[in-house]
């Protein structure tokens, strides 16, 4: 088994004094599907852009395929741009074959994987038309067939999602699908969580420039903790009646009362416990965890984890 | 590295080639250049005749008025009876011989030309021809001037442009007019008076004004020579041989500046192009850096090349189809000096100038179109280039009069100008040390120029900056300036 094909370690980026990501290391494992998950500005685009040598990280090291990102090791890896672009003047045949091309791809090679593409696709009939005259979604179209028509080991998407309907959105899903199962390692970043539940083994999350997350969907959904909400008669407080016995109640919306399972106990132990204390039960259901929620509350606490640390900065420097 | 370079440069050659605004160009260019060459001959054929009267007694004032008025289209009748005569210093054949003499013994230009035997050539018409006085006093000719009574002319009745009075004696010439613009008729008034008053100093010195038209009949011919002639033909005396390297030098240096000046807008459109439609992250994922810049450069470059290509085939074509309409004396310099084109000595020097001064421009255009998304945005930095690439061009106008200006000498030794006033300087026998030292600035400013390009269009195209980064970066050039860049 070859070199895992993206490992970046402890790797930082500065703009002046700004740090765009912070001490992130993770890897790409081959053969899995990995999303890149973080709110705007978390600095993902910035890693994706290292990982590819586009940028080079001020501290850290980047290993492509296990070697610094260089031209050959590119080669092997189909990327789509979060800020989306083509030559406005040539045809969606001659822009994939170009950038095919340009992956080591001969021309005849190129012109028919083209071909082969747009007609999967739908745009068969545009595969002659300039990219000028096509509309946004077609445009995408032949921007993401672009990045995988010389069949790459490697494809990094950045924010592949992002502008697209949702029928397109469902083909591109089955496009990744598809790579995979051709044999592709995938690493996309977005921050649509449906996405990522669907397609991803694993992800990683950013938030801040720093990661606060790398591992599979269960364990994510473990970081965020088991829940049951339990509906009661209005006027009973749930959140007296069962501290005593252990439970915590974290939220509360209307007479539906959130109660986090402690390790060790299930929802029927929680059930049981609001029967005994005479709780008016009206309804109960586990709560079905959502990575959405995994999301915002690890990037809540990465932010909020900054806002202390700034405060504390400042009040040291008002000390001073 | 090459396939990717190729690949780069083929897209963009491709692209710059199918755009309709190459094709106007490539079509255009030919048309207006010969547009702005014939533009002065339209301009004075298409003048009007102008009548005037001179009013004095006798006909001396007139008669050198009407010799300075037809200076030019006496010396264009010379030169199509002789060209290598009178452009290139050669004896006078026979027909030039006759038109003088018939020219000296009174006749009109036609009539000497006529006995000359020239029945080829057009005589421009003449642009200003003296009619007979309607009146001698200037309260009886106003209303002609003003157009209210007309004069009789060869076309017909017209107002008179202007009358001249010559009094008798030391009195004041006066030269009445109601166009105040036109003042050529004006200016050779006062040369012919010039001319007349020189004859006035003789005649009071006591010399005989046939005396003095003897003298310029007699006026030796002055033959000029060289210690190195480059024909061996002629002996030592200099020939269109010897002049054809500088002109040749004239032509290659415009060339260049012409080729530069139209070309560089496409690398810096091209890219500004791929900045706004943001290719630049797909582009440096499956191209080094230095292989992009070079495919864009050499696409230009190719561009340019076809451009020169398509003229030279044109004009090849055109010159074969009308060769034998050109007259053999005209033929004969023109091919003197577009053989001076192919002198190793001058096209090696001139090549490598235009490789590398098309580098230096095509890098720093490059890079500025990496920092802008929009034409607007290229322009705020566009007018300090534009102006630095209109310099050469006066200076090779300064050049067309004394090559050897030390203005040139010094000029030349300014990277930016070096490629252009090389050129212009090789045929002036340049030591081969300032030769060597040319070429040699002009190769380490290109590769500066080229590295301090990429470093700005990486800049532009990896980080994003701006026309606006450009004054941080000089502000932190300042000493004692800090700037937040």
């Amino acid at each position: 088994m070859g070199p895992a094909p993206l490992e970046l370690d402890a790797v930082t980026k500065r703009f002046g004094s700004f740090t765009a990501v912070r001490d992130l290391t993770m890897s790409v494992p081959k053969g899995s599907i990995v999303g890149f998950l973080g709110p705007n500005g978390a600095g993902k685009s910035t890693s994706l852009r290292m990982a590819l040598g586009v940028l080079s990280p001020d501290e850290g090291k980047v290993n492509l395929f296990g070697a610094s990102p260089n031209i050959e090791s590119l080669r092997h890896v189909g990327f789509l741009p979060e800020e989306r672009g083509l030559y406005k003047k040539m045809t969606a045949r001659a822009t994939i074959s170009y950038f095919a091309r340009l992956k080591g791809m001969s021309a005849g090679e190129s012109r028919k994987r083209a071909d082969e593409l747009l007609e999967r696709m739908g745009l068969g009939e545009f595969a002659r038309a300039r990219v000028s005259k096509l509309s946004k979604g077609m445009s995408q179209k032949v921007q993401i067939l672009s990045s995988l028509a010389h069949q790459p080991d490697f494809l990094i998407l950045d924010e592949p999602f992002s502008g697209l309907d949702p029928v397109n959105q469902q083909g591109l899903e089955d496009m990744i699908i598809e790579e995979h199962k051709r044999g592709a390692t995938i690493l996309f970043s977005t921050h649509v969580m449906e996405h990522a539940e669907r397609l991803c083994d694993s992800i990683v999350m950013m938030a801040r420039g720093r990661k606060v997350f790398d591992g599979t969907l269960d364990e994510a959904f473990g970081a965020l903790g088991r829940a049951v909400l339990i509906g009661v008669s209005a006027g009973f407080d749930l959140d007296a009646a069962l501290k005593p016995k252990g439970f915590e109640i974290n939220e509360r919306s209307g007479d539906v009362w959130r109660v986090r399972l402690p390790a060790g106990v299930d929802a029927q132990d929680a059930l049981r416990a609001a029967i005994d204390a005479g709780a008016p039960i009206t309804s109960f259901r586990p709560e079905e965890a959502r990575l959405r929620d995994v999301f915002v509350s690890l990037v809540s606490e990465a932010e909020a984890e900054d806002l202390r640390q700034s405060l504390a900065a400042d009040t040291a420097r008002k000390v001073a | 590295m090459i396939r990717s370079i190729y690949l780069v440069a083929r897209r963009d050659y491709l692209g710059y080639v199918q755009a309709w605004g190459f094709w106007l160009g490539l079509l255009l260019t030919p048309l207006l250049l010969a547009v702005a060459i014939m533009a002065p001959t339209w301009a004075e054929n298409s003048q009007p005749t102008r009548y005037y009267a001179v009013i004095e007694s006798g006909d001396t004032f007139s008669t050198v008025l009407d010799a300075e008025l037809n200076e030019n289209r006496v010396e264009m009748a010379r030169l199509s009876l002789d060209p290598a005569s009178v452009m290139g210093g050669a004896e006078p054949n026979e027909a030039l011989v006759t038109f003088d003499e018939t020219l000296q013994s009174g006749a009109s230009i036609e009539e000497a030309l006529d006995r000359a035997g020239a029945p080829a050539f057009e005589l421009p018409q003449a642009g200003f021809v003296q009619v007979p006085a309607p009146a001698t006093t200037q309260d009886a000719i106003t209303p002609y001037l003003l157009g209210d009574q007309l004069v009789d002319t060869p076309e017909g009745p017209l107002p008179l442009f202007a009358a001249i009075f010559v009094p008798d004696g030391d009195g004041e010439i006066e030269y009445w007019s109601e166009n105040v613009t036109a003042d050529t008729l004006l200016r050779r008034a006062k040369a012919a008076e010039r001319t007349l008053a020189e004859r006035r100093i003789f005649e009071s010195a006591g010399v005989d004004p046939a005396l003095l038209s003897r003298a310029s009949q007699e006026t030796r011919p002055v033959t000029e020579r060289r210690a190195r002639p480059a024909s061996s033909e002629g002996g030592s005396q200099v020939t269109m041989a010897d002049r054809a390297p500088f002109y040749a030098s004239v032509l290659m240096a415009f060339m260049l500046w012409f080729l530069i000046f139209s070309v560089v807008n496409y690398l810096l459109m091209g890219t500004i192009e791929e900045r706004s439609n943001k290719i630049f992250d797909s582009l440096l994922t499956s191209v080094k850096l230095p292989h992009m810049l070079a495919g864009k450069l050499l696409a230009v470059l190719a561009v340019a090349l076809t451009l020169m290509g398509v003229w030279a085939l044109g004009t090849t074509i055109l010159a074969t189809a009308l060769g034998d309409m050109i007259d053999p004396g005209i033929r004969g310099p023109i091919f003197t000096v577009l053989g001076s084109v192919g002198d190793f000595q001058l096209l090696l020097p001139a090549l490598l100038s235009f490789v590398l001064g098309y580098l230096m421009y095509g890098a720093i255009f490059l890079a500025l179109g990496s920092l802008c998304d929009t034409i607007q945005e290229a322009q705020t930095l566009m007018t300090p280039l534009i102006v630095m690439l209109m310099v050469p061009m006066f200076m090779i106008t300064v050049a067309i009069s004394d090559p050897e200006s030390p203005l040139i000498a010094v000029m030349s030794w300014v990277p930016v100008f070096t490629p252009f006033l090389l050129i212009l300087r090789i045929p002036t026998v340049l030591p081969l040390w300032e030769i060597a030292g040319l070429l040699v600035l002009m190769i380490a400013a290109s590769l500066l120029v080229l590295w301090l390009a990429s470093r700005v269009y990486r800049a532009g195209a990896v980080h994003g900056a701006g026309v606006g980064d450009v004054g941080k970066w000089f502000g932190k050039l300042v000493p004692g300036k800090k700037s937040k860049a």
